[in-house]
């Protein structure tokens, strides 16, 4: 039963000399676009098809149930002139790198911590792998404990040293570290671990080599260690952008205050808005779906631009 | 039987193709709405009583499949998009009060509920909330599920250590109005060491602006944000940092947990449903609490409502059903399973709603709930009142937690909204 044809064919195997009408041919290997079409539909689907909705609708005025109305360029217009939006791209950008260049150097540390002999490494690399898989919501409900004023863990900390309390979610500057230290904490096991995988493909010839010459741990580190690793560091760079640069549930969780507020406000000042925060703001707060549109495109671009910095960056190295 | 691969290739291959035809097949087929037995009815975890559902599901077995579905999530977001996108709308939806003004410049979407007979029925609902439904052309879109009166909730041990009035009506009484609430929070903080009467200033404002009738957009799409109404709100709110009544804590935090359990956050101003919140986050205090009138009048927060989609195929039975869930009799049910105060004041006087409260000593908080819930004023609420009321919100909060300057805040508030009212079309 399993041979019963269900679509015609030429009886001989399909092992005979290739057609020469070349239309033929393409048609004659329908059977394989078949085969990887799926990914093409839900491709289209659920991603090409949204993101050109997208674009015509940021050309329109909708509150997502009405009419459309037609927009023209008006609402990238007001993009440009949207202090907002800008000052949530500053926003955006601040929270990244105050997360991003600590959470490296931490990641780095602990991978060539976990990539000397240590004993029950299996347990290590899974431990620093569980904040990764973790939900964001309940992280940032947990933080939200930590960084409280009167009862955190962090000014009981400061406290312990002789420094005074920080009102973490209630001055700006704390709640862009707030973010930024949950974003690390999250994120350095997991490049730790890739770290580590980038580490263990560095010969041991190398570094045998290094101490017969006499080069210290501290030598062999930044001598062979760093510019072996350049590949994987630039990885996890573009990774922690394009992570960073769509952070939302952070700030939307950590900064929800009460059930009455809107939860995409980012905090006193607005310091926790980041981008994608103000997308969501606008989009489902405001009902404004042809403005949120733009917005999302308005991402886009930021995101385009440090795209290219960071290709820039892979191509001088490897030219190198 | 033989399988070779190339059979078995061809066997999923034709598998495959035939589930994605049939896909297909009944992807065109998609029914827009009910097919006349089922009816589908869409809520939210917490939006109706369950016990009422079930009952209603038996009720009605013998002309509809009643489909109740709880919708988790985004609710509004994801009924807008099965509404536009025209497949699988239910025939009954759940309405969020705070989403109302949205869906009323679409209520070409919804079954207008005047033509089913809904005005027979209005004098058995609280007539804001009635109003809360009606679109600009007149047709009514939902069905008044519960309202959220708001009220202050207190510790009167603490009021009473303070020397302030500390029995309901005297506390109903004395701080009626804003101006001795705040004389009380003055006496509270000199009294009792480390006390604030307020968590955070924005609250002052927000139940100011819920007391009004007039809110950020007119119903002519005007801007009123910048007028007297708002402005007293924003004064309001203003003085009660100045007086320094708000304590720096965030709501929701440890510190606000720990703070009210010891009687230094010892008030709240907040709606009915909050009292369920207050049992669950707050188990030990049972006894140690009481609700009396909110200063300066009665407003609301959230409640919801019932409405009939256009796609829905028996709309008069669809009517039925709603009516029948929302009766006075199902909503003190609803009270009693879910938190969801009644709607109809006739549940008010119902014996199993008039129970003394253990954790609030034994009061029957109906009392107060009840003529709170029907003196709140009726108040236009524009789809623009969203976007125009935010910014005033974040400047009033920048002025209670940051310190800015009041007045530099106010006239931050208004050049935003001026950006935002010319964005939207919406004149000033």
């Amino acid at each position: 039963m399993a041979t019963a044809p269900l679509v015609d064919e030429p009886p001989a195997p399909a092992a005979g000399p290739p057609p020469a009408n070349p239309r033929k041919g393409i048609l004659s290997y329908w059977r394989l676009y078949a085969a990887i079409s799926p990914f093409y539909l839900l491709f289209l689907a659920f991603g090409l098809i949204p993101v050109g909705f997208s674009l015509y609708l940021s050309f329109h005025r909708w509150d997502g149930l009405g009419p459309m109305e037609y927009a023209g360029l008006s609402q990238y217009r007001y993009l440009l002139s949207d202090t907002d939006f800008w000052s949530s791209i500053g926003n955006t950008l601040v929270i990244w790198a105050l997360a991003t260049f600590p959470m490296i150097f931490l990641a780095m540390v602990t991978a060539v911590m976990l990539n000397s002999a240590v004993r029950f490494k299996n347990v290590y690399r899974f431990a620093y792998f569980l904040p990764n898989v973790t939900s964001v919501v309940a992280v940032a409900i947990i933080f939200g404990s930590v960084f409280s004023t009167n009862f955190g863990l962090v000014n009981a900390l400061l406290q312990a040293v002789g420094l005074d309390q920080v009102a973490w979610l209630n001055t700006p500057w704390g709640i862009k570290v707030a973010i930024a230290t949950l974003m690390t904490w999250q994120w350095t096991g997991y490049n730790a671990i890739i770290f580590l995988a980038g580490l263990q493909t560095i010969p041991g010839e190398l570094y045998e080599a290094a101490r017969m010459d006499g080069a210290g741990p501290v030598q062999t580190f930044f001598r062979i260690t760093l510019p072996l690793m350049r590949p994987v560091l630039l990885f996890v760079l573009v990774i922690s952008t394009v992570t960073g640069l769509q952070s939302f549930s952070e700030p939307q969780v950590l900064l929800q205050s009460t059930a009455n507020e809107s939860t995409f406000s980012g905090g006193p000042d607005h310091a926790g808005r980041t981008m994608v925060l103000y997308f969501f703001q606008q989009t489902f707060d405001n009902n404004d779906f042809g403005y949120g549109a733009a917005v999302a495109w308005g991402i886009f671009l930021v995101v385009v631009i440090f795209s290219i910095v960071n290709w820039r960056l892979v191509q001088r190295r490897g030219e190198d | 039987m033989r399988l070779s691969r190339r059979g078995l290739l061809r066997a999923g291959l034709a598998g495959t193709a035939a589930t994605a035809l049939g896909g297909l097949a009944s992807g065109c087929a998609v029914p827009t709405g009910s097919t006349g037995r089922n009816m589908v009815l869409w809520y939210w975890s917490g939006g109706l009583s369950d016990t009422v559902v079930e009952k209603a599901k038996a009720r009605y077995d013998d002309a509809v499949d009643l489909d109740a579905i709880q919708i988790g999530g985004y609710y509004r977001s994801k009924l807008i998009t099965t509404m536009t996108g025209q497949a699988h709308v239910p025939d009954i939806a759940g309405l969020k009060g705070e989403d109302m003004a949205s869906y009323l410049p679409n209520a070409d979407q919804f079954v207008d509920l005047r033509t089913l007979g809904a005005e027979k029925l209005r004098s058995r609902y609280l007539d804001w909330k009635w109003e809360q439904a009606v679109a600009p052309d007149g047709s009514l879109i939902g069905f008044p599920i519960d309202v959220g009166p708001v009220v202050q909730f207190y510790q009167p041990a603490v009021y009473e250590k303070a020397g302030l009035a500390h029995e309901p009506e005297d506390v109903s009484r004395e701080m009626g109005t804003w101006d001795r609430f705040f004389a009380a929070g003055e006496q509270l903080k000199k009294r009792v060491p480390g006390a604030f009467i307020l968590t955070d200033v924005t609250s002052v404002f927000e139940m100011s602006i819920g007391q009004g009738t007039e809110r950020f957009v007119n119903r002519d799409k005007h801007f009123i944000g910048d007028r007297e109404h708002v402005r007293v709100c924003w004064d309001r709110a203003v003085e009660a940092k100045r007086r320094g009544l708000a304590s720096s804590i965030v709501t929701g935090t440890p510190d606000a947990i720990s703070a009210t359990e010891s009687g230094r956050l010892p008030s709240q101003l907040n709606a009915s449903w909050a009292a369920g919140d207050l049992k669950l986050q707050y188990p030990r205090t049972e006894g140690r609490w009481r609700v009396a009138n909110c200063p300066g009048g009665p407003s609301n927060i959230g409640g919801s409502f019932l409405a009939i989609t256009k796609a829905c195929r028996e709309p008069e039975k669809a009517f039925e059903i709603i009516t029948w869930l929302l009766g006075a009799e199902n909503q003190a049910q609803g009270f009693m399973d879910a938190g969801l105060f009644p709607s109809t004041p006739a549940s008010y006087g119902m014996r199993k709603l008039r129970e003394p409260d253990p954790f609030f000593g034994d009061q029957i908080t109906m009392d107060v709930l009840g003529p709170a819930a029907e003196k709140i004023p009726v108040a236009f609420n524009s789809p623009y009142d969203v976007a125009l009321g935010q910014p005033v919100r974040d400047e009033i909060k920048n002025v209670g937690v940051l310190g800015k300057d009041p007045d530099e805040a106010w006239k931050d508030a208004m050049s935003k909204c001026r950006r935002i009212a010319d964005h939207l079309g919406v004149s000033r």
